[in-house]
């Protein structure tokens, strides 16, 4: 399944997800909003929004779940870990 | 983005104790601490270090700045006054940065993420900072309510006068009674009814603990 996890460089449940992952050998794609600059930054911005409702992070796509927050329950379930 | 005025303290040389400091005796003020899990909580202050070094303002670490500066106001640490009753129904700043004052562990709370359904205490304020004889004024959310001093205990009803939107929470007390500050409409604030026919105000169930007010709201914020 495929993963993918927005996040900010800056926030903490986003270093705590992406830990998670990788120690349970999960293959993401990451994307540091924080860190595009211009149009890219305003579209990922938009982006979260749309699928999260919000501006929080991090925001984790399990195929068609979204998950706001580091909840790693969730994780773990969606995953079968 | 337009340009505010810079706090001095928040100079070159900031420092986490610093803003320990400056942050926990205002959050104290508004029901919260400081988490007790002290590595994390020195975690994300570096990170608003790193921000504010970037930004001249120490925005929250784990949401994202539009650019516009009223939006972007909200989300200068600490937020807690913004999102009551969202922090309230997670029992933590989004972050995790703060949690309610009442708890004992906030270790357990760091993944929480579900906000529950339903009512929520919300704290607003220390008993201590409201005098018996006087209300005010709380946003909690998206609803404004007015909370007030009678001389049995705290009561939160609703924040606008059903006769033209007078804000009660700047209104007078009398006993246990508000007058509105715009036309002098009188509310029992324990029940919200007042003499004025159709006219009651809705209230809310208001506790209090240790030294904090907590109003039953639903909680309705979005992030
Ligand atoms: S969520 Fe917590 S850490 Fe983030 S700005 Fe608000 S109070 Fe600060
Ligand atoms: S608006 Fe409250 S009395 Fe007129």
């Amino acid at each position: 399944m495929r993963v993918k996890l927005y996040g900010l460089s800056t926030c903490p449940y986003c270093r705590m997800t992406k830990k998670y992952l990788a120690s349970n050998d999960v293959e993401f794609d990451l994307l540091e909003v924080d860190l595009l600059e211009g149009q890219e930054r305003e579209d990922a911005i938009a982006t979260v929004k749309e699928i999260s409702g919000g501006k929080s992070f991090p925001v984790v796509v399990i195929g068609d779940e979204v998950i706001v927050g580091f909840n790693k329950v969730r994780i773990k379930e969606l995953l079968s870990l | 983005m337009t340009e505010r005025p810079q706090r001095q303290m928040f100079e070159p040389g900031t420092t986490i104790d610093d803003l320990k400091e400056y942050m926990a005796p205002f959050v104290a003020r508004l029901g919260y601490k400081f988490n007790t899990e002290t590595e994390f909580v020195d975690e994300v202050l570096e990170s608003e270090l790193e921000i504010l070094a970037d930004t001249g303002d120490i925005y929250c670490p784990c949401r994202v700045r539009s650019g516009d500066p009223k939006e972007d106001a909200k989300i200068v640490c600490p937020c807690i006054p913004f999102f009551r009753d969202e922090f309230a129904g997670l029992r933590k700043c989004w972050c995790g940065l703060f949690i309610l004052a009442g708890v004992e562990d906030g270790g357990e709370l760091l993944g929480v993420m579900d906000e529950p359904d339903g009512d929520v205490d919300v704290p607003v304020f220390l008993a201590s900072d409201v005098p018996e004889g006087q209300i005010r004024h709380v946003k909690v959310g998206k609803t404004s309510i007015a909370v007030a001093h009678a001389p049995d205990g705290f009561y939160a009803l609703s924040n606008v006068c059903r006769h033209a939107f007078g804000p009660l929470g700047e209104g007078f007390m009398d006993g246990c009674h508000v007058m509105c500050p715009w036309h002098g409409w009188r509310y029992d604030v324990r029940d919200g009814t007042t003499d004025h026919p159709n006219a009651d105000v809705r209230t809310y169930p208001t506790t209090e603990r240790d030294g904090v007010v907590f109003v039953k709201m639903r909680i309705s914020a979005k992030r």
